[in-house]
């Protein structure tokens, strides 16, 4: 038999002190995410009103033949090279007081040096059309920071794999952000 | 293009109605002439409602009578949904429409798919696609936005199921999604399927020999653009409320028993619970990990359903409880939950729970042992080839063990080199494959299904030769006679219809599947399981034949499978027997369209009567051709011994033409019975046709002498030589 590997390691202890709360997807033996993309399309439904691949802050790496799926969002860097990337910073993209690097997208140019300056592969930030197909913007994970009831992919993931970081004791080999740090 | 934004669907010119949900067009891609355009969804919507309806509509009015399942002219019509891509709960399904060459005689069916294709293409700007005509050489299609091209698809043909999802990723990408056919396909045999990366399959019908005929390997998708539902906040509370999510944490599972209950196994594997289809709230597949792969030296992950179970062990059917199909509102429980083990605790307070809780016991066949690595690999055959698990997991993998028994076989090998022995690996493994590759003459007898194999190899001997090892559970053991081959009409296996496999239930809900069969072209209990309410469960037994309780129920049933392939859902997520507004609420939800469960009822029985119209014009249907259908399957004993009757099951079958408003002889529906759902144009039609009847003075009433069957015969033989 070969070795049972079954979803990516979301964090290690070391990656975990690098990054602020953001979005991590549970250990296989907590909760196995079932890839019914759910987060990904209410994450577009909340956020833009509508679905789609270029609509969503969240995405899945769909295993289409293991079906072991891995869930990408914002891990919001401490040391945030997307926010330093951008021409625009202050304005177009911007820090909140919990550490939230999110976009305010009336004021986004759509050059992409965000996206191309986030660490991760594929990169965490996406460039959607805007409405009248012309020009370009960023969409990030924000942790739906306006939302009382927090990130709407938490709230209807319907096999709970997904949760917050800060939150969560159960990521995968048990490791809570706070011993990490 | 696409749609972007939300004012690209509202204002476009077609969509009077402002409809969001549906993306406003259809592609028509041509084999033939590799002529590709567009249909505008607006011209049928609301009416005919997405999916299966429309499709019916476009068949009816596209495909002519004579066609057959390989002619150029045969279409393969495939719908989306208006809730595909929403977020509402099971809108990520899909159907598909095509004469199908695994129905006996070939005949218009249907189906249903999840899968990540079916949004995938409404990403793209497509409700659905029509593919006619027929390449000379191997093609697959490449749909990516506006661009749609037909590829030659020479490095493709020959590959598995897998190798072909594999490599069409491999070129384009990860965000490309692939329905594709295997070997089978392409062998034109009869019960290939089409099937996605996650192996949700169009298996009924042979849809991926349609393919094959037409030298169509894939269609490869990718979309860049949205979909809009018109109330987003209604789409959040659908996903609460739809078969009332737990919202709770689906571990892996590690397990060491597998196998129907009373029946299981010692074996250690593990198992993830997975959703088919993007936006789904439920998880009813069993995600099997580390099994061994009929074709790679790599255990595999396997995405199994509930037919896969009975290749593992069959010493015993499945045993059922009288609930699932007469739930109590205090325990009804989806079949998704059940399937996904993710069901409430019972409610004992039920005051019928100990009568709807009553397990019927299942009939003991004893006709292979346990055997974890032998059914994986039967399972992965299927899954790599593209065939279809019912014919080979429940038709003939019994056929082979019962016939074996009752020396059947005796000194032949079925062209495998081998003793025919069901429970050998090598034997079936080799039998599937000359099936597939129509290997030597049972190879190619075989891949045109069991139903015409059978026939060919001599019919009396090698379906209804009585097999001598079934035994009765509800008759403390005693033994009962069974066909060798579990025909179930219309060239399909059999399925909760009394007996045979998922046979072990009582006469009200068996008469109530083989009706439902009766009135379908295929195996109808995948795509309409019957339900109804346990209030009306005493009513139907006390007179199963004569129940206007059980004849609304298959109504409801049908209407409502119309309806879940149309709105767009699922077979385990709708209907919600005690929320008989859900799909009209979904409907709503994705399209603005204030649609009432009236409404849709109507246009249910409009889908309907469309498909009873093509069966009629298209391919000759009348009652005594689907009466004889599945009179066979009612004459073999049910797990308490008991049989039709041909006089009441007339009457039976009387009431529900009356219900439609068909004639009692033929079985065409009446001209008001097309314009009550706004069909003037098929009843006008029909009448040109001579297929529109005129009311007899005076109610039909001749039911002439039951069709001969010839296990029946047997059975006296046998009854006279004591």
């Amino acid at each position: 038999m070969a070795e049972k590997v079954y979803a990516k390691e979301p964090a290690t202890p070391e990656e975990l002190a690098n990054y602020g709360n953001h979005i991590v997807q549970y250990s296989p033996d907590y909760s196995f995410c079932t890839g019914c993309e759910s987060c990904s399309i209410l994450c577009g439904l909340t956020h833009e009103g509508f679905t789609g691949p270029g609509n969503s802050r969240i995405r899945i790496d769909l295993g289409t033949r293991s079906m072991v799926h891995t869930v990408l969002a914002c891990q919001q860097c401490n040391d945030h090279p997307c926010y330093d990337a951008c021409p625009k910073k202050g304005q177009a993209m911007k820090i909140d007081e919990k550490g939230i690097v999110y976009i305010e997208e009336e004021f986004c140019i759509g050059c992409g040096l965000c996206a191309r300056a986030c660490k991760f592969q594929p990169s965490r930030i996406a460039m959607k059309k805007n409405k009248d197909r012309k020009q370009w913007k960023a969409v990030k994970c924000d942790l739906c920071r306006n939302r009382p009831e927090g990130p709407a992919c938490i709230q209807y993931c319907p096999a709970r794999c997904i949760g917050l970081s800060e939150d969560s004791t159960f990521v995968s080999g048990g490791v809570r952000p706070a011993q990490a740090e | 293009m696409p749609n972007f934004s939300i004012s690209d669907i509202l204002d476009n010119p077609s969509n009077k109605q402002k409809l969001y949900g549906y993306c406003g067009r259809i592609a028509r891609i041509n084999l033939t002439t590799g002529e590709v355009s567009c249909l505008d969804t607006y011209q049928y919507v609301p009416k005919y409602v997405g999916g299966r309806t429309l499709i019916h509509r476009i068949f009816w009015d596209e495909v002519p009578a004579g066609t057959g399942a390989f002619d150029e002219g045969n279409k393969f019509i495939y719908m989306n949904g208006p809730t595909t891509g929403t977020g509402i709960p099971a809108g990520g399904r899909s159907a598909a429409c095509a004469i199908g060459p695994s129905v006996l005689p070939e005949q218009f069916t249907f189906g249903n798919i999840g899968g990540w294709f079916a949004t995938e293409l409404k990403y793209a700007g497509y409700d659905g696609f029509i593919i006619e005509g027929k390449s000379d050489t191997p093609v697959y299609i490449k749909i990516e936005d506006d661009k749609i091209d037909i590829l030659p698809a020479d490095d493709l043909w020959g590959m598995r199921v897998h190798q072909t999802q594999a490599a069409l990723e491999e070129k384009y990408g990860h965000d490309f999604k692939s329905m594709v056919i295997g070997p089978a396909g392409e062998n034109l045999v009869r019960i290939a399927s089409i099937t996605t990366s996650n192996d949700c399959a169009f298996a009924k019908g042979g849809f991926g020999a349609v393919w094959g005929s037409k030298k169509l390997k894939a269609v490869t998708v990718r979309g860049t653009g949205m979909v809009a539902p018109a109330d987003i906040e209604k789409v959040k509370t659908l996903r609460m409320t739809m078969n009332n999510p737990s919202m709770r944490p689906s571990p892996i599972l590690h397990l060491d028993k597998l196998g129907v209950p009373g029946g299981e196994f010692d074996v250690q594997y593990d198992r993830g619970n997975v959703a088919c289809s993007p936006g789904c709230n439920q998880r009813c597949n069993a995600l099997l990990f580390n099994g061994v792969s009929a074709f790679e030296d790599q255990p595999v992950n396997h995405i199994e359903k509930c037919v896969s179970a009975s290749t593992f062990s069959y010493k015993t059917d499945i045993p059922a409880p009288v609930g699932m199909f007469w739930p109590t509102k205090q325990n009804y429980c989806a079949p998704c939950k059940l399937l996904g083990r993710d069901f409430p605790a019972p409610d004992f307070t039920d005051p019928d729970f100990e009568a709807q809780g009553k397990v019927i016991l299942p009939d003991v066949y004893d006709l292979w042992k346990p055997d974890y690595e032998r059914g994986t690999i039967v399972n992965d055959l299927c899954n790599e080839y593209g065939i279809d698990k019912w014919e080979i997991d429940v038709w003939l993998q019994t056929w082979l063990g019962m016939g074996k028994k009752e020396g059947l076989f005796d000194g032949m090998d079925l062209g495998t080199g081998r003793e025919v022995d069901v429970e050998d690996t090598q034997f079936i493994r080799t039998f599937i494959d000359n099936l597939v590759y129509r290997k030597g003459y049972y190879g190619n007898l075989f891949a045109e299904g069991m139903a015409r194999a059978i026939r060919e190899m001599g019919y009396d001997k090698y379906s209804d030769t009585i097999y001598h090892g079934r035994h009765s559970q509800m008759l403390n053991g005693q033994r009962l006679d069974i066909p060798v081959s579990l025909e179930g009409g219309w060239g399909q296996s059999v399925h909760w219809q009394g007996r045979g496999y998922e046979g072990s239930v009582e006469k009200p809900t068996w008469l109530a599947a083989c009706l439902i069969r009766m009135l379908s072209t295929r195996d109808a209990n995948t795509v309409e399981h019957f339900h109804s309410e346990f209030e009306y469960h005493a009513e139907a037994m006390a007179d199963p034949y004569h129940s206007p309780n059980l004849i609304r129920a298959i109504i409801n049933v049908q209407n409502n499978a119309e309806i879940k392939d149309s709105v767009m859902s699922c077979e385990w997520q709708s209907p919600d027997p005690w929320w008989p507004t859900m799909e009209a609420e979904m409907y709503a939800a994705a399209t603005g369209y204030p649609m009432t469960a009236e409404e849709l009822h109507e246009a249910a029985c409009r889908s309907k009567l469309l498909m009873r119209a093509i069966l009629i014009r298209n391919h000759g249907r009348n009652r005594k051709m689907e009466i004889e259908q599945v009179w066979r399957t009612m004459c073999i004993p049910d797990s308490w011994g008991e049989v039709a009757d041909w006089q009441q099951w007339n009457e039976m079958v009387d009431l529900i033409y009356e219900a439609r408003d068909w004639d009692l002889e033929t079985g065409w529906p009446y001209r008001e019975a097309y314009e009550k759902v706004g069909l003037k144009d098929v009843a006008d039609e029909m009448e040109k046709l001579g297929y529109l009847p005129k009311r007899p003075a005076q109610r039909w009433h001749d039911y002439g002498e039951p069709p001969f069957v010839k296990f029946q015969e047997y059975q006296k033989q046998e009854a006279a030589q004591g």
